[in-house]
């Protein structure tokens, strides 16, 4: 059957891209993963493969159309077949409704894992509930999303939610009518074991704390559900692994102190101690470009700067904005633009393109302030690394006179791909990140 | 086939030829001097004013039509008006004999006929009486608006009222003769023995003979005369009309005093034309109308021709023939002759006849004729013509003013009361009986025979062990139904019952069986093989105040009843702003067995129309109940039977069906098997498949399933199936309609629509297929069994473990056998 080649949304800001090259001809045949054109935005070029194998049946835009994004490019299909349909396609319509998905920035601003309209739609699409169902679901607090539906077609149904319900407490019919007779109920560590509950297991109602009233539901909110099924995603769709390492701090702890009272008298930009760990990474990144980009499936893309995404704990949850081009700015630089950025998603105003994974090619998280000494950060996929940042610990060494004392280390978690990154380069990378850190000396220019 | 009618071989076969007697054609050729003696002056002015009247009154229909104002006076009517111009004397001689005990049904153009029958009326009633019928119809909404001018007379009163009820009526306002639901085609005022114009050809050529039966059975003064157009002897109801009213029977088998031929006249006012079609000469055969008497039975229906043009001519026609009916030598077939000026409407250009021809009519038109015959014989002069011309025009002015003034004449407010209309389509009575006086019978209801035998048999269909009773043993369905309908024949005198078997033989299905024994001829007889007019001459006794059960056997008859069943009982009550009611149990019963055209469930069709309560009964004591219930109605209902099931014994109600009278609400479903998991609802006979199915479920599924029977149709009361759907989420819809446009599919869209939130999968219509029936022996694989409705319950609502289906309910089927119609 006949598909039709889209053309890409690259950002919600983009609305039209331009055909900067064709690699195929109409009537060439294309195997899936097959670049069939290259296109740009006004801000970065790509490369479209091809997402089936067939013959290019029909091309309708040619190198240098600007094309709307979500509208057909050219359709790929079996030789003879007709391409008619996808001629009518209405981007403008389209366009419309992605749009009003997103009706105002401070909806988009919390959708920073923003996983694309079009796998939302199909979440809906595939899930099929009964409504009797989804309100005994809504009742009972049963998360149907997972379930598997057992009616025609795969639909959810009543005896679905049912089974749910009642999927760790099987209990025999004449206990179920002593309970709704007699006011028993199930012990918890009898619903707890998994096992069959007779009525020989029933106890009085008020022994048991009632079902009912133990807890309560909160709904979750756009950003929670956005958060959960790009972490779940992560984890499934990527191989990784962390290493734990740590970095002498006492080099820039030193620069720290010098730098408050400095910064408290205004003379420089407050520079903490995150901000020199993510000038020291980097440089690090700069050394290792090969960690520095997506991994797509059949191909890494490595950028030619460092954008990095920074995780920045707001009120409405986990955000993490890019700073572009790191690698061009200062230290005081990356200090103001790391603030502004925070500024910004606490104050929801951030710029949603920002928030893209796929605008930033590394990512830093922080959990150093809450006293944590190792963690295991989720990849921000299409990402091939992120670094967690640990607390500071005094760690027994030997030190430079010949003694043994006690040292300040950082502690260092990366996360990586290991599709893209074998366990050696990773921890080289690692390695240049200590290195960076430890020997720390940039230039601080005063204000 | 009465046993005292022998058939005898050897003179039925013997040679001999049908020798046909004359029938007279315009014989009257009275002049207006020689007739002097029979009128006095003051009846010739009176011929003469009628005729003025309606003359003017369809003149100026005409104009608001045309020009849309008469006299200075605007009005836009957008709706019907078939003008009767030039056919007045007509109208005046039939009427003048009349009085208002004596009926007239009339077809779409009407409106001469109704006045004139009006007029005669009015001058044969007392003052008082007058008043009073008046004052009475509508609670006096009528008369409140002719009131308000001061008359010299109640007379002159009553024609105001005639001519402004009439007006109205045509016009749809409120204060109309049938409060603006009946309109041009369809008005009329029983209190003057006004009944029903039709606006389907021929539509009043077998409802007119249920009202000449009515006068008979129930011994009323006064004849019918049905006034239909030339082109309705076309008409297949009218003809079935003819055959049912010359039945021998009436004249042979009847018993004393009711014996003899109905008071009956079928005049067909002959205008030559039926819309451009010329009868005589282009779409018929007969030359001359009346030459069909001839054919219909031994007395040649007393047939002749008159000359309509001639009131006087017409006038002693009637009396001729009314002396006949008076003998008992009826009915009487009249073709008087005339012709209509106007269009068929006033959008008919009369492109199909010539200047020439409608010049030569107008030249001899009926009022010139008249109006000279009286001048020269001194009658009446130049000026008092002009004065009664004046004064008509001034009278007919008046009236349409008060008709087209919204504030005395509004229309129906159906934004203050949206459901006005609706609330009229059933009149919902409870009458016992709809006249009070003692049923003929010919024995003591105890002493009937079969009602002997059934007190032998067991009410409840188990013993006390659960085994089921042998059939012979069994009170059956088809018994319920006969104790309800016997029950009635002993409570109401006007009851009759009539179709094609349902004397001597006991009905085709055996449910009359015992009826023969307790009933006289008049009120239970056999009719000729006329469907159309077992149905239609049933509404015109209903309309006249009896009540009445036709049967027309199959239910695949119902399309030879077409007309009838949903043009004509539906609508009169409604039609009538229920100054009229419909009590008519229609009984049809659902073939098997006997394949394509004896084998249809057409619930569907029938509960689809507007007006007709539907019941479809199948146990005995619901089959008992619903005909109580329906037969103390006042409303049509379409009684369904099935030939599955007449046997089956009473399996639900505890104690068996009830001796005495009780009645089950007509609307009311019922639970015939509690259940939790699965609700199925039934129509008719494929209960006892799906209480199968249910079993099936049960035993196999561990599924309790609650099977609910509909019994009703129409009206249908869906609060104990949404309670039930609530409870278990699942529905099934079954019945023996074929699927496409079932009801079962719009009980579907109601449950659906009404219980959403509470479905589990949307509600699943299990139906016969879209097919014809086939052979008893393939019928299995027709109507709905059992397993479909597992299979059904397993492919759309929810799987079940280890179901190997039969039938394909798949979604890919489903489409398939929509594309393909089938």
């Amino acid at each position: 059957m006949a598909v039709p080649v889209i053309m890409p949304r690259q950002g919600q800001s983009v609305e039209t891209c331009v055909i900067t090259k064709w690699f195929k001809e109409k009537g060439d045949s294309v195997e899936e993963g097959d670049i069939l054109f290259s296109y740009e935005t006004d801000k970065a070029a790509f490369d479209e493969e091809a997402k089936d194998s067939g013959t290019l049946l029909d091309i309708f835009y040619k190198e240098g159309d600007e094309v709307p994004v979500l509208s057909t490019v050219a359709v790929i299909g079996e030789e003879g077949e007709s391409t008619e349909k996808f001629k009518t396609t209405v981007p403008e319509e389209t366009l419309e409704k992605e749009q009003a998905q997103t009706p105002d920035t401070n909806q988009t601003i919390e959708t920073p894992e923003t996983t694309s309209t079009k796998e939302t739609i199909e979440t809906t699409e595939t899930l099929k509930i009964s409504p009797r169902a989804k309100k005994l679901a809504e009742q009972k607090g049963v998360n149907y999303m997972k379930l598997k539906g057992t009616g025609p077609g795969g639909r959810i149904i009543e005896r679905d939610i049912r089974k749910a319900l009642e999927k760790q407490l099987v209990i025999t019919p004449l206990a179920r009518k002593k309970m709704e007779k007699e006011h028993l109920a199930v012990p918890p560590e009898k619903a707890a074991s998994g096992e069959r509950v007779t009525s020989r297991d029933l106890v009085e109602a008020s022994a048991v704390p009632a079902a009912e009233g133990a807890y309560h539901e909160e709904p979750l909110t756009r950003m929670r559900k956005l958060i959960a099924d790009s972490m779940f995603r992560s984890l499934q769709n990527a191989a990784q692994l962390t290493h734990h390492i740590s970095a002498d701090a006492r080099k820039i702890q030193a620069l720290r102190k010098k730098v408050k009272p400095l910064a408290e008298a205004g003379q420089l930009p407050n520079i903490t101690l995150n901000d020199m760990v993510s000038y020291a990474l980097v440089r690090a990144l700069v050394k290792h470009p090969e960690i520095n980009g997506h991994f797509l499936g059949e191909s890494v893309r490595i950028f030619h700067h460092i954008h990095l995404g920074v995780a920045v704990d707001t009120k409405r949850g986990l955000m993490v904005p890019v700073i572009r081009d790191a690698d061009l700015l200062t230290l005081n630089g990356l200090s103001i633009r790391m603030k502004e950025l925070a500024a910004e998603c606490q104050a929801g105003s951030i710029n949603p393109d920002l928030l893209l994974p796929e605008n930033a090619s590394f990512t830093l998280t922080n959990l150093g302030a809450f006293g944590i000494e190792y963690f295991t950060p989720v990849l921000n996929l299409p990402q091939m690394g992120i670094l967690g940042v640990n607390t500071i610990r005094y760690q027994p060494a030997q030190l430079e006179d010949g003694g043994f004392g006690f040292i300040p280390r950082i502690g260092l978690s990366l996360t990586y791909d290991h599709r893209a990154i074998d366990g050696a380069p990773a921890s080289r990378f690692l390695q240049t990140v200590v290195k960076e850190i430890e020997n720390f000396n940039p230039q601080i220019e005063k204000l | 086939m009465p046993k005292k009618l022998f058939i005898d071989p050897k003179k039925v076969r013997k040679p001999g030829k049908i020798i046909f007697g004359e029938i007279p054609v315009n014989q009257y050729q009275k002049t207006l001097a020689e007739e002097k003696d029979h009128y006095t002056r003051e009846e010739l002015l009176d011929i003469y004013r009628d005729m003025l009247i309606i003359r003017e009154f369809e003149t100026m229909l005409n104009r608001i039509k045309t020009t849309n104002e008469y006299e200075g006076i605007s009005y836009n009517h957008p709706g019907p008006a078939h003008l009767s111009i030039g056919q007045e004397a007509a109208a005046v001689g039939m009427a003048w004999l009349l009085g208002p005990e004596d009926y007239i049904f009339g077809s779409h153009r009407s409106h001469g006929e109704i006045l004139a029958k009006g007029m005669s009326a009015i001058r044969k009633l007392k003052d008082n009486m007058l008043l009073d019928t008046m004052k009475n119809y509508m609670e006096g909404a009528t008369l409140k608006v002719v009131e308000q001018e001061q008359h010299p007379d109640v007379h002159d009163l009553a024609l105001d009222f005639l001519l402004y009820g009439t007006l109205a009526e045509i016009f749809a306002k409120k204060t109309g003769f049938n409060k603006g639901l009946g309109g041009s085609m369809h008005a009329f005022f029983p209190p003057f023995g006004i009944y029903p114009n039709n606006a389907i050809v021929g539509g009043s050529g077998d409802i007119g003979v249920g009202a000449a039966l009515y006068k008979k059975v129930n011994r009323k003064s006064g004849i019918v005369v049905v006034n239909i157009g030339d082109a309705s002897m076309g008409c297949g109801p009218v003809w079935e009309g003819i055959s049912f009213a010359t039945m021998d029977q009436f004249k042979t088998l009847w018993d004393e005093p009711y014996r003899g031929g109905l008071p009956l006249i079928f005049n067909f006012m002959n205008n030559q034309y039926g819309m451009g079609g010329q009868t005589s000469g282009e779409t018929m055969g007969y030359g001359i109308l009346a030459r069909v008497g001839a054919g219909i039975n031994p007395e040649m229906m007393h047939a002749e021709r008159i000359d309509g043009y001639n009131p006087l001519a017409v006038i002693d026609a009637f009396r001729r023939k009314k002396k006949i009916l008076e003998e008992k030598n009826g009915p009487v077939l009249l073709d008087t002759l005339t012709y209509r000026y106007s269009g068929h409407s006033p959008s008919d250009a009369s492109t199909y006849r010539t200047k020439e021809e409608i010049e030569a009519w107008m030249e001899q038109d009926s009022l010139k004729f008249f109006e000279s015959e009286m001048e020269k014989n001194g009658m009446v002069t130049a000026g008092e013509i002009k004065t009664l011309r004046k004064e008509i025009t001034e009278r007919l002015k008046k009236i349409l003013k008060w008709a087209v003034d919204d504030s005395l004449s509004p229309r129906m407010d159906l934004n203050g009361n949206p459901d006005e209309i609706g609330e009229l389509m059933f009149s919902n009575g409870s009458v016992e009986k709809m006249e009070d006086r003692e049923p003929e019978v010919l024995i003591p209801k105890e002493e009937n025979p079969r009602l002997q035998q059934l007190k032998r048999k067991e009410r409840f269909a188990l013993d006390k062990n659960g085994k089921p009773f042998s059939k012979l043993k069994t009170y059956q369905l088809r018994d319920g139904i006969f104790e309800a309908i016997l029950d009635r024949f002993y409570k109401d005198p006007t009851l009759v019952a009539y179709g094609e078997e349902n004397r001597d033989w006991g009905g085709a299905f055996a449910v009359y069986r015992g009826l023969t024994e307790a009933l006289p001829y008049h009120r239970l007889f056999n009719t000729s093989i006329s469907e159309g007019a077992i149905v239609g001459t049933a509404i015109g006794y209903a309309m006249c105040g009896g009540r009445v059960i036709p049967e027309i056997m199959y239910c695949d008859f119902l399309g030879r009843a077409g007309d009838e069943v949903f043009n004509q009982m539906p609508k009169w009550q409604a039609m009538s702003g229920q100054i009229l009611k419909m009590p008519v149990v229609l009984r049809v019963s659902v073939g098997s067995k006997y394949g394509a055209q004896h084998s249809q469930d057409w619930t569907s069709l029938v509960a689809h129309i507007p007006g007709l309560k539907v019941v479809f009964p199948a146990t005995p004591y619901d089959a008992k109940g619903l005909m109580n219930a329906a037969l103390q109605g006042t409303d049509p209902v379409v009684f369904f039977e099935s030939q599955r099931i007449y046997d089956v014994g009473e399996y639900f109600h505890p104690g068996g069906v009830p001796e005495d009278y009780y009645e089950i609400p007509i609307g009311q479903p019922d639970i015939k098997r509690k259940g939790k998991d699965l609700t199925i609802l039934s129509v008719g006979a494929t209960l006892y498949r799906a209480l199968e199915a249910a079993d099936i479920l049960k035993e196999k599924y561990n599924l309790a399933a609650e099977v609910i029977d509909a019994r009703s149709l129409v009206p249908f009361d869906y609060s104990l199936v949404l309670e039930s759907v609530r409870k278990t989420g699942k529905i099934v819809i079954t019945g023996d309609a074929t699927e496409r446009g079932s009801y079962l599919k719009d009980m579907a869209q109601s449950v659906a629509d009404l219980a959403f939130d509470d479905l589990d999968a949307p509600p699943v219509v299990v139906a016969s297929r879209n097919w014809i029936t086939p052979a008893h022996e393939l019928e299995h694989f027709f109507f709905p069994q059992p397993d479909w409705i597992v299979d059904a319950v397993h492919e759309r609502i929810m799987p079940l473990e280890g179901h190997k289906v039969k039938s394909n309910y798949t979604n890919d089927n489903l489409l398939l056998q929509k594309r393909k119609g089938i």
